[in-house]
């Protein structure tokens, strides 16, 4: 700041005429750096939000396949996860495809699979988690007694009824992977609204309410194909 | 001078335009830093909520996190001691594990420890004070019923489970004020053999395995401070060395010490027997029996490795063993066939190197395993053709597609492997996927080998299994295991399922003779078409079928059989000639053991045939329940449980959770395995680290099953907090230049 003041002293020196003409490009070059600056650091946080949203699109795709080869399909070349399912939330309307892993860069596209958990339909709790201002913002509606639809890989479609949801800590999450039953838990940070990453994350539990039930694959794909729902 | 004075007003408006333009953009940038900042901030502080100095500490002593945020306790010290019987093909272990309770509270421990993927854990006893106390396999879930019932009535109890078929835990709850309790399992093995050699292994540490996302990098190992890793250190950690939070293994004299004893009845004349990683008192007590002991206590952090050999001619290549256990006989064979001379057969070879550079492998198991894929190289003939993979949690191909291994070849993949150094995290999958494309051979039948260099620090062992399965086609997989501590089960299991060979490499000076071992096993020709065939008829044998052979394997069969009667003849293809051999069921000889052993192969194929996809999960279950309830054993389904029916612990006096930390394996480099990122399995291994080490909230996603809860990932970006700062940077840039131009217009 010092070295830019005698410049734009009043008093500078015999160039004085010559300094709107110097210094108005210079005001306008800042004005232009900051909006430029807005400019990215805005898009960058839009560029999450279309990214979680056109991943889906060719997650769908890539489930789609996967249900109807039975094998695990990258949905791009250079992806290092895969779909492993598609959870619906009937009442909301919403779907979304769920990815192996819960690394950050999984989360980024999808919902990730809690690794080692089971799957969703397999004795345990299944978990899977995603953000909670791209995928799983609609948890906040999600209410007890709703259901939970989990397509997976192999083409099954397990149904789980909500029976609660609780807020805990990230790493005092009081989910047992292991436990008898076959749940379904989906997680996602807590509170909503916040704005900063923190401890807290909210979790929507469900249990079985049917067996898991192959269905036939035509009508499954057809369905997977028709894009997302949101 | 009118100019002048018209001009100092606009000039000062325009210095103050300016100087606004300049703070404007500096406080926007400080905003935008400033709330990055925080958010980042945020997202360290919930990690890290425990770091409390404990001051109530008055001497060192090793603390450990209670279930209380921000308390800490007393660890329970543990000793182990290992007392193995070899008689012929098999040995029984007793594990004997002392809980000792230093505080004055009462106290669950919880110890996680590895054992023979191959074992069968089948017997669990509790010692305490007096009484024995025997447990009872049962459904896992109901065994941790069993065993929090107890917990809560106050009553002693022990609970064996498996997390992997070589992982295991065992929990006693309820264990008094300076008070201590044995914990005793047994499980029987069967002894390894390959040529001339017969081997048994005693994993005795718990290797802290890698799992997703990457580990940072650490400093550089340390040689002068390979203390921890000397076995002739004093068991006894040297407490004033110890500060309360600083449990870096470097500074600690590890913990857990264990002595070990090995009673060896080898059935024919014993010619050297050597223990590789340990130093040992051999006592000779006829031609074919030897008491081996571990010199001194020893801490818990690297394998015990016993091997030995027959006397000159001695070495028996039929071995014939039966148990009739409860009106049912069991039969063990092995059977090696005959080394014919070097067939003239030697079709050429694609061989695929695969080198593990992870941080796991920092330190001497870089070394070893660079060292052993430099001889590899050298062996390979003109003829064949190669390729390198390199892998941490990025990976590299050095060539595009296998190429012959000439001069120029060999020189660029030399320079290119003593390059390589130890860092990052361990992605096991990519690496097998790009070992196990096959491009095709181009005409000529050529051989398709996949060399496996690695320590096997991973948690998502399925994953590499379902990969292998799937891509195996006609390549074959050779697992190189390296270090002191290699995950054996992946390995084991991999090689099985690559249809391929396990090699252990545990100390720099075994390079080179296993690497020839190994490379005489890849350059000669494998026996194939095996088959096995009981004449009595009514035999369930294991394997169902026969893996193919290499050079110097014996063919190791279990079966439950119909009728002690009869023969059995085992048929196959060495090279193109036929090779036939009938054994005499009758004569086979008294063995210990094998009901178990055949029990355990049992639930190891219904495991396989689920990852082969023979067989879904819940058959594979089945199967494996009703194995192991009827043969008692510990399995990823059942457990043993054990409950002394005294109540002890008075009501109201309150119970605390403690975990007993484990050693790093010696020659693991501690800041290249977990960098500033923890990665530990278990909790119980997380103990281990520096409280401030646990500090990286969005990694702790990628933790595998802890113990007791899921941790959940982070599940926020920082999508909202970027639009805004940046439609407030936008505003204030638009401000700016609004304020610019009326001030330009004022003016004009």
């Amino acid at each position: 700041m010092n070295a830019i003041l005698p410049l734009s002293h009043p008093l500078a020196g015999p160039n004085l005429p010559r300094q709107p003409r110097q210094r108005q490009p210079k005001s306008r070059l800042v004005a232009l750096l900051l909006v430029l600056a807005g400019l990215v650091l805005a898009g960058q946080g839009v560029w999450i939000h279309a990214k979680a949203m056109l991943a889906q699109l060719l997650l769908d795709r890539a489930f789609a396949e996967t249900l109807a080869t039975g094998r695990a399909v990258k949905p791009w070349p250079w992806a290092d996860t895969w779909p492993v399912a598609r959870i619906e939330l009937p009442r909301l309307g919403e779907s979304a495809v769920a990815l192996a892993g819960a690394s950050g860069q999984a989360l980024a596209f999808g919902p990730g699979h809690v690794p080692d958990t089971p799957e969703a339909g397999d004795p345990g709790t299944a978990v899977y988690a995603a953000h909670r201002d791209t995928h799983f913002r609609i948890l906040r509606e999600v209410k007890p007694g709703d259901e939970i639809d989990v397509i997976r890989r192999d083409g099954r479609r397990v149904a789980f009824k909500v029976t609660g949801t609780r807020v805990a800590l990230w790493d005092v999450s009081g989910i047992d992977p292991r436990a008898p039953g076959r749940n379904l838990v989906l997680a996602t940070c807590w509170p909503f609204d916040a704005t900063t990453h923190g401890p807290y994350r909210y979790l929507v539990e469900a249990e079985v309410i049917s067996p898991a039930k192959a269905v036939p694959p035509g009508p499954l794909v057809a369905e997977a194909a028709t894009g997302p729902r949101r | 001078m009118t100019s002048m004075r018209r001009e100092a007003p606009a000039g000062l408006r325009r210095a103050i335009q300016f100087r606004f333009g300049y703070a404007a953009l500096l406080l926007s940038l400080l905003l935008a830093v400033l709330a990055l900042a925080v958010g980042g901030r945020a997202a360290r502080a919930e990690a890290a909520p425990a770091l409390v100095t404990p001051a109530e500490m008055q001497s060192g002593a090793l603390l450990f996190r209670a279930n209380e945020k921000g308390r800490y306790v007393e660890a329970p010290r543990l000793g182990t001691d290992v007392d193995l019987s070899v008689s012929g093909p098999t040995a029984r272990a007793h594990v004997t594990q002392v809980f000792q309770n230093p505080t004055d509270r009462w106290v669950e421990a919880v110890y996680v420890y590895p054992l023979p993927e191959d074992g069968a854990v089948d017997t669990l006893k509790m010692v305490v004070g007096d009484r024995v106390i025997t447990g009872d396999i049962a459904a896992r879930e109901e065994a941790r019923r069993t065993y929090e019932a107890a917990k809560q009535a106050g009553q002693t109890a022990g609970l064996v489970e498996e997390e992997r078929p070589n992982l295991f835990t065992t929990s006693v709850a309820n264990v008094g004020p300076g008070e201590t309790v044995l914990i005793q399992i047994e499980y029987q093995e069967s002894v390894h053999q390959s040529g001339d050699r017969f081997s048994l292994r005693v994993p005795l540490v718990v290797a802290p395995r890698y799992n997703p996302a990457p580990v940072t990098q650490g400093v550089d190992f340390k040689p002068g401070q390979g203390g921890w890793g000397q076995t002739t250190t004093d068991p006894v950690p040297d407490r004033d060395r110890i500060t309360p939070l600083v449990l870096d293994p470097r500074d600690d004299a590890p913990v857990n010490p264990v002595t070990l004893t090995v009673r060896l009845q080898a059935g024919f004349p014993l010619g050297e027997v050597v223990s590789a990683n340990h130093a040992v008192d051999i006592e000779t007590q006829g031609p074919d029996s030897r008491v081996i002991t571990m010199k001194g206590p020893v801490p818990a952090n690297r394998d015990f490795e016993l091997s030995w050999s027959p006397a000159a001619g001695a070495a028996p290549s039929v071995g014939l063993f039966r148990e009739t256990v409860a009106g049912e006989d069991y039969l063990l064979a092995f059977v090696t066939p005959p080394v014919l001379p070097q067939a003239e057969d030697k079709r050429p070879r694609d061989v695929v190197f695969v080198i593990d550079n992870s941080g796991s492998m920092g330190g001497a198991s870089m070394d070893q395993a660079k060292a052993s894929l430099l001889y590899a190289l050298g062996r390979l003939s003109p003829a064949d053709r190669f390729n390198v993979v390199r892998f941490d949690d990025t990976l590299d191909v050095l060539f595009p597609d296998v190429v012959p291994a000439d001069a120029e070849h060999l020189g660029t993949a030399t320079s290119f492997v003593s390059g390589l150094e130890a860092s990052g995290g361990t992605e096991m999958v990519p690496a097998m996927k790009a070992a196990l494309s096959d491009r095709g051979t181009g005409g000529a039948p050529r051989l398709r080998q996949v060399v496996f260099l690695t320590d096997g620090a991973i948690g998502n062992e399925q994953q590499l299994f379902d990969t292998i399965a799937a891509m195996r086609g006609r390549s074959r997989v050779f697992m190189v295991g390296i270090g002191s501590a290699p995950n054996t089960f992946l390995m084991s299991r991999a090689a099985e399922l690559g249809r391929g060979t396990f090699t252990q490499i545990g100390a720099p000076d075994q390079v080179e003779a296993r690497m020839r071992a190994l490379f005489e096993k890849l350059e000669s020709p494998v026996v194939t078409n095996l088959s096995a065939r009981f004449s009595a008829g009514g035999a369930d044998a294991t394997p169902e079928t026969l893996p193919d052979l290499y050079r110097g394997e014996p063919v190791v069969l279990a079966a439950k059989l119909a009728s002690l009667s009869g023969t059995i003849e085992v048929k196959g293809m060495i090279g193109d000639r036929p090779w036939i051999v009938t054994l005499p069921v009758a004569q086979a000889a008294e063995g210990e053991g094998l009901s178990k052993l055949w029990a355990r192969r049992k639930i190891a194929d219904a495991e396989v045939a689920q990852t082969l996809g023979q067989i879904d999960a819940e058959q594979a279950d089945q199967r494996i329940l009703a194995l192991a309830l009827r043969h008692h054993l510990v399995t990823r389904l059942t457990s043993l449980v054990a409950v002394d029916r005294t109540p002890r612990r008075p009501d109201g006096a309150t119970l605390s959770r403690n975990d007993i930390p484990l050693d790093l394996p010696a020659g693991w480099d501690f800041d290249k395995v977990f960098g500033a990122k923890p990665k530990p399995e278990f909790r119980e291994a997380a103990l281990l680290l520096p409280a401030t080490a646990r500090t990286d909230a969005p990694t702790a996603a990628d933790k595998p099953v802890p113990v007791e809860e899921v941790v959940l990932p982070q599940t926020a970006t920082d999508a909202e907090l970027r639009i805004m700062t940046g439609l407030l940077l936008l505003l204030a840039g638009l401000a700016a230049f609004a304020f610019g131009r009326r001030s330009m217009g004022g003016r004009a």
